[in-house]
Formats: C-alpha cells, sequence, structure tokens
C-alpha cells in the first residue's frame, strides 16, 4: 500500500476548496459587475460611481467566498441598492426643479426617498428572516454601496442622503428584531 | 421553511439577475443549515451542508470521515495501490471542492461514492488510452525498417501467419476483417468482444509457439 500523507493532502485539497469558492465568488458576482459598468456608463460622475461599484464588487465577492449568513445578505442587499441607484440616475437625468425661489437638484431627494425604500426592504427580510449581525451589516453594506454609485451624482451630499435615509429606514425593524429577540432570551 | 420567493424584495426580473451565475443555488442562498454546533457530533449529511454552507469547521471532521470509504472504494475499483491512491485524492478534492453543488435533501456519501467511482473509470480509460498508444509505438517502429530488419519483419509476418492458422475460422475472420477495415458481419458491443476474444488467443498462440509478444 503506497503511503499517503493524509494530513498535507487534508492541507493541499483546503487550499484548493478556498481557491474554487473565490473563483465561483468572482463568478456569481459578474451580473452585478454589469451592473456597475450601466451604472459607469449612465452616471454624470463615472469616476465616483466606478470606485463605489468596484467597492461593492469586493464586498459581494467576499460575501460569496465567506458563504453562511453574510452570503445570504448579498441578494436583497443588491436588490436594495437597486432602488436609490435607479431613482438617483433617473433624477440626474431629469436634472432640476426651478421654482419662483431659485432652483434645485433632484439627486438629494431621490438619494433619501430611495435610501429609505432600500432600508426598509433590508429591515423586511431581516425580520422576516430572524437574521442576525450577520446578515444586517452585510445587506446594508452591500445596499448603500450599490445605491451611492448613483448617489455620487452631487458628491457626498448625495451619499450622505442616501445614509440618513437608508437609517431611517431600517432601524425601527432593525430595534425591533433585536428587542424582541432579547426579550424571548 | 419560508422559500426564497416569498422572501425576497426583488421583483421577478431583478431576481433574475443570477441566472447568469454558475450555482444560481449557492448565490441565492438556498435553504438554512442549522445544526448542532460541535462538527464532531454531526452527521456526514450535516457536515456537508455546512461545508456547502462555507462552514470552515466542517472540513477537517468531514475529510476524516469520508477519506476511509473512498480510499476503500478506489482500491476495489482499481487493484492497484498507485492508481487507487491517485484516484482517492482526486476524488476527495473533487467531492469538497464541490461542497456547494451538495443537495443537503440527498445524503452525502452516496454523492461522495459517485465522484469517487466516476474518478477511478477515468483512471481506467487513462490506462487503457496508454496501452493503446505504446501498441501504436510499436507498430510505427515496425513500419520503419530496412535491410536485415526486412527479413526479420518478414521472419515475424510469416509467424504471424503460422499463428493466424491456428486460431478458428471465426477468430481470423475477425482479425483480418479488423486488420482491412473491412464492414464485419456483426456489430456493436458483440464485434468489440468478438474482437477482444481474438485477439486475446492470437497473443496467447503467439506466446506459445515463439515466447514474446
Amino acid at each position: 500500500m503506497a503511503s499517503i500523507d493524509v494530513i498535507a493532502l487534508e492541507r493541499r485539497i483546503r487550499r484548493r476548496y478556498e481557491a474554487a469558492r473565490l473563483g465561483r465568488a468572482v463568478l456569481g458576482m459578474l451580473p452585478a459587475a454589469a451592473l456597475v459598468w450601466l451604472a459607469v456608463v449612465i452616471a454624470a460622475r463615472p469616476s465616483s460611481t466606478l470606485l463605489f461599484g468596484i467597492a461593492m464588487l469586493l464586498g459581494g465577492v467576499a460575501l460569496l467566498w465567506y458563504g453562511r449568513e453574510p452570503r445570504r445578505a448579498l441578494l436583497p442587499g443588491l436588490g436594495a441598492g437597486i432602488v436609490p441607484l435607479g431613482l438617483a440616475l433617473a433624477a440626474n437625468a431629469w436634472g432640476h426643479v426651478c421654482t419662483g425661489s431659485g432652483c434645485t437638484t433632484l439627486c438629494l431627494p431621490a438619494c433619501v426617498a430611495g435610501g429609505t425604500i432600500a432600508g426598509l426592504l433590508v429591515a423586511s427580510v431581516g425580520h422576516r428572516r430572524g437574521a442576525g449581525w450577520g446578515f444586517w451589516g452585510a445587506a446594508s453594506a452591500i445596499a448603500l454601496l450599490t445605491g451611492a454609485m448613483g448617489c455620487a451624482c452631487i458628491g457626498l451630499a448625495g451619499v450622505g442622503g442616501l445614509v440618513l435615509g437608508f437609517g431611517a429606514g431600517l432601524l425601527p425593524d432593525l430595534v425591533r428584531t433585536f428587542r424582541d429577540r432579547a426579550g424571548s432570551a | 421553511m419560508q422559500s426564497w420567493d416569498s422572501l425576497s424584495p426583488l421583483p421577478p426580473w431583478a431576481a433574475r439577475l443570477v441566472v447568469l451565475a454558475p450555482h444560481p443555488r449557492w448565490v441565492l442562498g438556498g435553504p438554512s443549515t442549522r445544526v448542532a454546533s460541535d462538527p464532531t457530533n454531526c452527521t456526514l449529511d450535516e457536515l456537508m451542508a455546512r461545508l456547502a454552507e462555507g462552514d470552515r469547521a466542517a472540513f477537517t471532521p468531514l475529510f476524516r470521515r469520508i477519506w476511509p470509504p473512498v480510499l476503500r472504494l478506489c482500491e476495489g475499483l482499481l487493484r492497484s495501490d498507485a492508481d487507487a491512491a491517485d484516484a482517492a485524492q482526486e476524488a476527495m478534492a473533487k467531492v469538497l471542492i464541490r461542497a456547494a453543488d451538495y443537495d443537503p435533501g440527498r445524503p452525502a456519501l452516496p454523492w461522495a461514492l459517485a465522484i469517487a467511482s466516476w474518478e477511478c473509470r477515468t483512471v481506467l480509460r487513462r490506462r487503457v488510452r496508454r496501452r493503446e498508444s505504446l501498441d501504436s509505438t510499436a507498430s510505427i517502429l515496425a513500419r520503419d525498417v530496412s535491410g536485415e530488419d526486412e527479413a526479420i519483419q518478414r521472419q515475424l509476418t510469416a509467424a504471424a501467419l503460422e499463428v493466424l492458422g491456428s486460431l478458428s475460422e471465426v477468430d481470423r475472420e475477425t482479425l483480418l476483417a479488423t486488420f482491412w477495415e473491412e464492414a464485419p458481419s456483426v456489430g456493436g458491443a458483440t464485434l468489440r468482444k468478438r474482437r477482444e476474444r481474438a485477439l486475446g488467443r492470437l497473443r496467447s498462440a503467439f506466446r506459445r509457439l515463439y515466447g514474446l509478444d
């Protein structure tokens, strides 16, 4: 019988396992890469959009590679983030609204409204699943990065509006979920 | 357990974004597997499900439980220690790397053994191909003859014809049809078996008469 170093074999296979997970994670994020490309083409400030897009893609790859609860947060986060992204890109295409007192861009209100809807969507899924911190954190990060691709249209103010809106949408359900959990424990 | 559809905040067209991904179940998350926290107390199926989810703590116990049956199966199928060890190692790598494809509704061990037996089949095929390639190299070398070699070649041909004459009519017909690439009277598996048997008898007759292959 040929002697086999089982420990070395296990180590070798473990390395291949991690590499295969990483490869799958990269492939799994290809549709999201198409979304980033589309946003960069449409966006008014492509460099900021690209920056946030790359951060979102890297985050997504990391979540898919890591697995477990954070992996399940990717799609809800991405889906929720598409709302502020779409609204901000549409607002940017629309331009601005002028009233008697002056003109104002629609980007900021679109980001606040989109962020609130995104927060509510993530909260609704997280609450229904009874998800843990891993889910809430990962889904929020992906949603914010996706939304920020569009909300960078007026610089940090847009991203700030997105974060505020998202927090407003998310916090009530987040607090309720963890209060319920603390109560039942 | 609630399905993904009932939880998804996405409209169907957005959910289709993941269609291009190679393993939708893997990307979408699939059912969550909440099992005993200590992997050593888990069943094989639970360990595989945990590894599919990305729980690295399940890797070592799973490896240690699957390795012995996989190695035994390869040894049984290949009857060669070196080949069995190679096949078992490759099979283990495939089983664990493809853990993400594992369907938690099915038992893990038969799935792993199916991958191992497929690996053994690949090794067997490789073995056959190697033997065939050696045979064709020998025939190429035989073609490259001159002078003294020609005399040897003639002797060998005469010997081959003599041996051929000692075979039955059916064997002779099969071998000649194969050599001249004639349309055989039988086809498929029957022809293959008949040809194998005829070649075996030709080899043993040659060995008996001349002491070499």
